[in-house]
């Protein structure tokens, strides 16, 4: 019984209620204090239960049939890595962010209770322990997205809750099923549903995986229930739609690789329509997330929509059902993880320092905050996918899983689709930083002078960067892993 | 036991000579007479009940020895005696509830007129009971109509004058219709005793002869007698005739008068054409939608009505819709079920009258609802014996009309043709429904308080304005005693229903 | 265990029911401990009866032939009764605190207990007479609670409650007629009691029946186009609304169609006929009717009553499917359901009752200051989503569950209304959660700075509510197991 994969699920969601029940945490440092200490010991905890765990735990039952079981495999602990890092580096970001915010506590609270249900997404070791966090998360989520209470917060977090209920509830259809017609709720290699009764129920199956497909495409952002995104992850703070954006749609990739690859299992869905619709969608928003972020004056919601589109690299990865595609897809989530929360940091921290939200406004910035602009330049080519950065091996990977795949149009298509927009995206990244350092000869950037953060600000946006590097330079640490774990299930 | 055999000619002949008496008596002498030879007839069809029940068998009484087929004859088995007995009951309690009512709505002196009616329609009601010859009947039928009209217009103001003309009038036709149908059977068969009548039928039917005359006659029978019981749609007369006479009048001619003209029917289908006869006729089908279309009709103009007697008048015209329904089911099951329904409704209307002027006295005499608002409270046993009514009218278990409801029911539902089964039964729900509209409606309204929609701030103990005064339970104590008989009536009849619905049956097997 | 009891237990209540309004109280204390002792009395005699189940029957009395009151305890009636009895001692101690500002509370109490001994025949009963009279009883007792304000409005709504139920009882009356006539006892018995040499010809005309008797007793669990005297009932002091129109009555026709269903037509005759396929239909589209009008409502107690039917007709789903999985979704979602929305309905009985707001638009901001009730109320609403770890979550688990195992296509789509009304079901609940905890930037608190929660005796139900709520949630499977032994007739 591996007791280490509950401590770092139930540590900090308790911390986090306690902290929104207190009354005691007023006095700001007391505050930022227990939150530190809580982040690095679950983060602690965490990697100890990544890395010891073996057997998995059943917490108990919810029905005699309907285990919440915790287990770590390859794919959980990768996700609750990229987890742990980010919510760490995101946390201690905040602490100088928040300070111009109301209701610290509040999102402090919060912000705790979702660290541990996504870490129990990761560690969940069968599909209604996935389901129950992946709701948990929606619902604990909501506040960050509502945090300011403008009318606009409001709405957005509203919108952002029916779109993912909505998604949830279609994906729970799916999960009745799988369910009643499943040998076993836990995660397997190749789907747990017996073969004959696939084949005998086999329009059911395909309809209910598309509908698993489309409901928890839901939070990675998907066409045709996209539209939440980009509302709802730029009202937050600063910290939190980092968080929002590089971490938790992730959860549903985590959730669409657990359903289709270890549920259903791609030999039944490999050639079917479902595969076809299901790619179709993903180029589709690849393309249209980039057009639009293209377009898009105000930064933090161009960079929502980007979140949009590298989202549906993951998923385009994912449906091309080959092992390098998907070990490639894969990468490109930790790799996007990092890049998106940097990202959205940087532009944080540009709004705590100067107040400027629309790109325009960004011109001569690099006068005043060079670090910060040159974090950002980083990762945006990592994005784009210029070596070394990390986005260039993943996309890499991908293209030539595409390729390999032999799937017809798909396999040319694919690649072709992701290079525009990957050109799209180096058009909407980049002109931040040639504006922003070269702003012209008589552009004045004096109101930029002095902008840089403070470190507290300044070291995760490094930590960040560096990563970005790193991975891009040594992704053999990553792939490894990865490539076993395609292979298991396919 | 000999001597027993003797009652029901005595009880008819007491009835017609305390008539007579009554003539020459005060209002008072004449009211006590009344009281006594309604309970000394009721004792006497008691034991005759008694006497049939314990043997099983039906009797025959010939009057002044001529010898049959020529003589007159009554004729009782277990059934005749009891409805006799039923219809004592019912008669008393409804004079009491009605007496102090009726003094103040007669001119003084002609009190003792009312008694020398009410004489008068026992002693023909009784006669239409018990009689086995056709022209006897028809006699009694016509000295049935004569105390109805007068008991109806005896207050001799407002409308009753011309409702009683109206009544007059849609009796006569319905007895000549009736008389015209005698005359045929007797040009056919040659006999008017019963008995008689309906072994020449049988031969008649046998031998395949005048097969339209006989169906001619038996229409004109059925349509004379639907006419007088006010079977939908020959109920014109009977909203005014029930919703303007005095009330011990209304809730008589409600619950006996029409039910005598039917119970004379029932006899004249058993023990003159025959059930098998009639069965086979096509007037049976006839009866069945015209009892469907009452049932409905009758409560949807009772829906539509604005004055609580006539509302309450409508409503017998969907209860005598049910028995005719019951009839046209053709089965013995659903003549039970029409026999227990009579008895119910019966006890249950004549407790709606009664009530029901105890509303509208409290209410300043006004029949509308709006005036009725809040009279529930302002006459507590008026209410509530209302509210038990209505339940009962509603079929609400526990209360007679439940108990015929359900007796309805399972004929319906055990009778072979699904033409006639599922009609009934939705017939019978949607009848229900429309019951509880205007009847809970009515409830509602008279648990309303006065003085409306507003809410009466805590201190203001009670909200009902004093518009009109309140009558307490003593004021009226013979009055409170009759609803309370009503109402243990109606439970018993609810409750207890088994030896009932046994009697019955027996009654019925004997009755031929 | 002598069987008297049975009868004793619907018995007491509505003596003392009876007798609170006759005895003249000096003080209202003594009103109220008279009360609850009596209703705690009763519900503790319910729970020896529900673990030492008297194996005879109690026969009350002969109405004729063989219409007979009697009460007997079954598996499925000790459910309801379970039910009823735990729930009854709280929502009348709620109610203390909620009537001291309303009028005429003698008869109130008279008939909210008198209510609870009705409500016991009906899941006592024997036999499908006895359920039917108690049915009809509790309809007549119920019309002067829901009148009690005696405004107007209260006094159409109860007309209409009692139009409605009275006859819905008249369609339900035929269905009984079938059974006494065609079944082979009158007695409920699992499987159904139909005599199949009688039935003869006339399938048709027997699943005709069925449908009228469906819709006949789904009045009363405001099954679509049946269903809207429920919302104009909401007129109602809370305590009914919440334990009446979301329990004692509603539950009253589910159970009353478990019955017919189960006990009477019998779900294998039924299955696979055109009557199933209609009723389901009808079924959901209620789910999603009343979810809708929710959506629509503003009215807070109005909300959750559109709510309440649209929760009914999942128990009705569960029902419909006509097989023993379905009766245990039915089942759960029965007591589950009670919960929660007893739950909700109270939290909003005690914003209403401390505030005197009762639209939703009001509600800006109250979640800070009565944080309690706030509390509870988003777990309730959390639970009718069905998050897991909530005992909605199990229900409608259960629900799904049949529905996928009956292989019926019909029933498939089912599913898929009770995720759509799921769905709807988050927006209605959780707008108003956020608006109540996130009333907006500039929202000034001064507004509502004297509003906080209600005392003890209205907290203290709530907080039994929701260990309910989560307790079931997360260990569901002595219940469900307990259904299950039900619905396959162990018990």
């Amino acid at each position: 019984m591996d007791y280490i994969l509950l401590l770092p699920v139930v540590f900090p969601i308790l911390a986090g209620i306690i902290l929104l029940l207190k009354k005691e945490y007023q006095k700001r440092t007391t505050l930022l204090v227990s939150v530190g200490i809580v982040l690095l010991l679950t983060g602690g905890l965490a990697f100890g239960g990544i890395f010891l765990a073996e057997e998995g735990i059943t917490a108990f039952y919810l029905t005699r049939t309907l285990p919440i079981f915790f287990k770590v495999d390859t794919l959980g602990g990768f996700f609750a890595g990229i987890v742990t890092v980010v919510w760490i580096l995101a946390g201690f970001f905040s602490f100088e962010y928040m300070k111009h915010e109301k209701n610290e506590k509040r999102y402090y609270g919060f912000y705790l209770i979702i660290f541990g249900i996504l870490i129990g997404l990761g560690f969940a070791g069968n599909l209604i322990t996935m389901y129950l966090f992946y709701e948990f998360m929606t619902l604990a989520s909501m506040p960050l997205v509502l945090h300011s209470q403008t009318r606009e917060a409001v709405m957005a977090g509203l919108k952002y809750l029916f779109f993912s209920f909505a998604g949830a509830y279609m994906a729970l259809f799916g999960i009745y099923f799988i369910c009643h017609y499943g040998a076993t709720l836990e995660f397997a290699g190749k789907g747990v549903i017996p073969a004959s009764v696939l084949s005998e129920h086999s329009t059911l199956f395909l309809v209910v995986t598309m509908l698993m497909l489309i409901g928890f495409g839901v939070k990675a952002g998907m066409f045709p229930l996209h539209a939440w995104l980009p509302t709802a992850h730029p009202v937050a703070p600063g910290p939190a739609s980092a968080a929002l954006s590089g971490v938790i749609v992730k959860a549903g990739v985590l959730a669409v690789i657990r359903v289709v690859y270890q549920m259903i299992g791609v030999e039944f869905l490999r050639g079917t329509w479902v595969q076809t619709v299901w790619m179709t969608l993903a180029l589709i928003t690849v393309f249209m997330g980039s057009l639009l972020a293209f377009r898009e004056p105000v930064l933090k919601k161009r960079l929502a929509y980007s979140t949009v589109s590298q989202l549906s690299y993951i998923l385009f990865g994912l449906a091309v059902m080959e092992p390098e595609a998907m070990s490639g897809a894969l990468l490109h989530a930790a790799a996007h993880a990092f890049i998106k929360v940097a990202l959205f940091l940087c532009a944080a921290a540009i709004i705590y320092q100067t107040g400027c939200k629309r790109v325009e406004e960004l011109r001569g910035i690099g006068r005043g905050m060079p670090v910060t602009l040159w974090c950002y330049t980083i990762v945006s080519l990592g994005l784009i996918g210029i070596p070394p950065a990390s986005g260039f091996v993943s996309k890499w990977h991908l293209a030539v899983g595409a390729l390999h795949s032999g799937i017809p149009v798909f396999s040319w298509l694919g690649p072709v689709v992701l290079l525009v927009s990957a050109l799209l995206t180096a058009g909407y990244l980049l002109p931040i930083t040639m504006q922003g350092f070269f702003p012209g000869e008589h552009y004045d950037a004096s109101r930029f002078e002095h902008k840089e953060p403070s470190v507290l600000m300044l070291v995760p946006l490094l930590i960040l960067a560096a990563m970005t590097i790193l991975i891009g330079i040594m992704p053999g640490i990553l792939t490894g892993a990865l490539d076993a774990f395609a292979g298991w299930v396919m | 036991m000999e001597i027993i055999r003797n009652f029901p000619c005595l009880s008819i002949l007491l009835a017609m000579f305390s008539a007579i008496i009554s003539s020459a008596l005060k209002g008072k002498g004449a009211r006590w007479l009344n009281t006594f030879v309604i309970i000394v007839v009721g004792a006497l069809s008691a034991a005759a009940l008694y006497m049939t029940m314990t043997t099983g068998e039906s009797y025959v009484y010939v009057m002044g020895h001529v010898p049959a087929p020529f003589g007159n004859e009554i004729r009782f088995g277990s059934l005749e005696p009891g409805v006799a007995l039923f219809f004592c009951v019912i008669m008393l309690l409804s004079l009491n509830g009605g007496r102090k009512k009726l003094l103040l709505e007669i001119d003084p002196g002609k009190e003792n007129l009312y008694y020398i009616m009410v004489d008068l329609l026992l002693s023909s009601l009784l006669a239409l009971v018990y009689t086995n010859d056709l022209f006897t009947a028809y006699v009694f039928v016509e000295i049935n109509t004569i105390a109805a009209c007068g008991l109806i217009m005896i207050t001799e103001r407002g409308r009753t004058i011309e409702a009683a003309a109206r009544y007059m009038i849609m009796s006569l036709l319905g007895s000549g219709l009736f008389l015209i149908g005698i005359c045929l059977l007797y040009d056919m068969t040659g006999h008017l005793l019963m008995s008689y009548i309906r072994v020449s039928i049988e031969d008649i039917v046998a031998s395949g002869m005048y097969h339209a005359p006989l169906l001619v006659t038996i229409a004109l029978i059925v349509v004379g007698l639907a006419i007088k019981s006010a079977l939908f749609p020959f109920h014109a007369w009977l909203p005014d005739a029930y919703g303007y006479s005095t009330v011990s009048s209304a809730a008589m001619l409600s619950s006996l008068v029409s039910k005598g003209y039917i119970f004379l029917l029932i006899k004249l289908i058993y023990r003159v054409i025959g059930f098998d006869t009639f069965l086979n006729s096509r007037i049976i089908n006839v009866l069945f939608v015209f009892g469907l279309a009452g049932m409905i009709m009758g409560s949807i103009s009772a829906i539509r009505e604005n004055d609580i007697r006539r509302m309450i008048s409508f409503s017998s015209v969907a209860q005598i819709g049910y028995i005719y329904m019951g009839f046209g089911l053709g089965t013995s099951a659903g003549m039970v079920a029409s026999i227990f329904h009579i008895l119910s409704h019966a006890a249950t209307k004549s407790l709606l009258f009664v009530s029901g002027v105890g509303l509208t006295d409290v209410s300043g005499g006004h029949k509308e609802f709006v005036e009725l608002t809040g009279s529930g409270y302002r006459n507590v046993a008026a209410g509530i014996a209302f509210m038990v009514g209505s339940l009962s009218m509603v079929g609400i278990p526990a209360f007679s009309g439940f108990i015929s409801k359900l007796l309805f029911a399972q004929a319906a539902v055990q009778h072979n043709q699904f033409a006639k089964l599922l009609p009934t039964l939705i017939v019978l729900a949607v009848s229900t429904v429309l019951n509880t509209i205007y009847f809970m409606k009515t409830v509602i309204r008279i648990y309303t308080p006065t003085g409306g929609t507003s809410y009466v701030a805590p201190g203001n103990a009670r909200h009902e304005d004093q518009k009109y005064a309140s009558v307490s339970i003593k004021e009226n104590p013979l009055y409170v005693i009759t609803l309370l008989c009503f109402i243990i009536l109606n439970i018993i009849l609810g409750m207890c229903s088994q030896p009932i619905t046994d009697w019955i049956t027996q009654g019925l097997s004997v009755f031929a | 265990m002598n069987a008297f009891i049975l009868f004793f237990v619907v018995l007491i209540p509505c003596i003392g029911g009876v007798l609170t309004a006759v005895i003249p109280w000096k003080k209202r204390t003594h009103m109220l401990v008279f009360l609850e002792g009596l209703v705690i009395a009763n519900s503790v005699l319910v729970w020896l009866l529900l673990f030492h189940p008297p194996q005879e029957m109690f026969t009350m009395i002969n109405l004729t032939g063989n219409l007979t009151l009697a009460f007997k305890l079954d598996g499925l009636g000790s459910i309801f009764a379970g039910l009823v009895s735990f729930l009854w001692p709280l929502a009348t101690l709620y109610a203390f605190e909620y009537m001291t500002k309303e009028e005429h509370e003698k008869v109130f109490f008279m008939f909210y207990t008198v209510t609870y001994g009705v409500t016991l025949g009906i899941a006592l009963a024997d036999n499908i007479v006895t359920m039917y009279c108690f049915y009809e009883l509790l309809t007549l007792v119920t019309v002067p609670l829901v009148m009690h304000t005696l405004t107007r409005e209260a006094i159409l709504a109860s007309r209409k409650y009692l139009y409605y139920s009275i006859g819905g009882a008249a369609f339900a009356f035929i269905g009984m007629i079938f059974i006494l006539i065609y079944g082979e006892s009158p007695d409920f018995i699992l499987g159904g009691v139909l005599d199949a040499a009688k039935l003869g010809e006339g399938t048709n005309v027997f699943l005709l029946i069925y449908v009228l008797a469906f819709f006949g007793f789904g009045v009363k669990a405001a099954v679509c186009p049946f269903n809207s005297w429920l919302p104009q009932a909401g007129v109602a002091p809370t305590p009914v609304t919440a334990l009446l129109h979301a329990v004692a009555v509603v539950k009253s026709g589910a159970f009353a169609i478990m019955r017919l269903t189960y006990y009477c037509f019998g779900a294998d005759f039924l299955r696979g006929t055109w009557a199933q396929y209609l009723v389901m239909a009808v079924v959901m589209f209620t789910i999603v009717y009343g979810c809708s009008m929710a959506l629509k409502e503003t009215h807070l107690k109005r909300r959750l009553a559109f709510s309440t039917i649209s929760n009914l007709s999942y128990i009705l789903f569960g029902v419909v499917i006509m097989t023993p999985l379905g009766l245990v979704g039915a089942l759960s979602h029965m007591v589950f359901h009670a919960f929660m929305k007893i739950c909700s309905f109270f939290c909003a009985g005690a914003v209403m009752h401390q505030t005197e707001r009762h639209y939703i638009h009001q509600l800006d901001g109250l979640g800070r200051k009565m944080p309690r009730v706030f509390a509870v109320f988003t777990l309730s609403a959390l639970a009718l989503m069905g998050v897991p770890g909530l005992c909605g979550f199990i229900s409608k688990w259960n629900l799904a569950a049949a529905a996928i195992d009956s292989g019926n296509v019909l029933a498939y789509f089912g599913i898929g209304t009770l995720l759509i009304s799921a769905l709807l079901t988050a927006i209605y609940m959780l707008t108003i959660v956020v608006r109540a905890y996130f009333p907006g930037a500039d929202f000034d608190y001064s507004k509502i700075a004297d509003i906080r929660d209600p005392n003890w005796q209205m907290l203290l139900p709530l907080f039994v509510f929701v260990i309910g709520i989560v307790g079931f949630g997360l260990c569901s499977a002595p219940v469900t197991e307990l259904f299950l032994s039900i619905a396959q007739g162990g018990f």
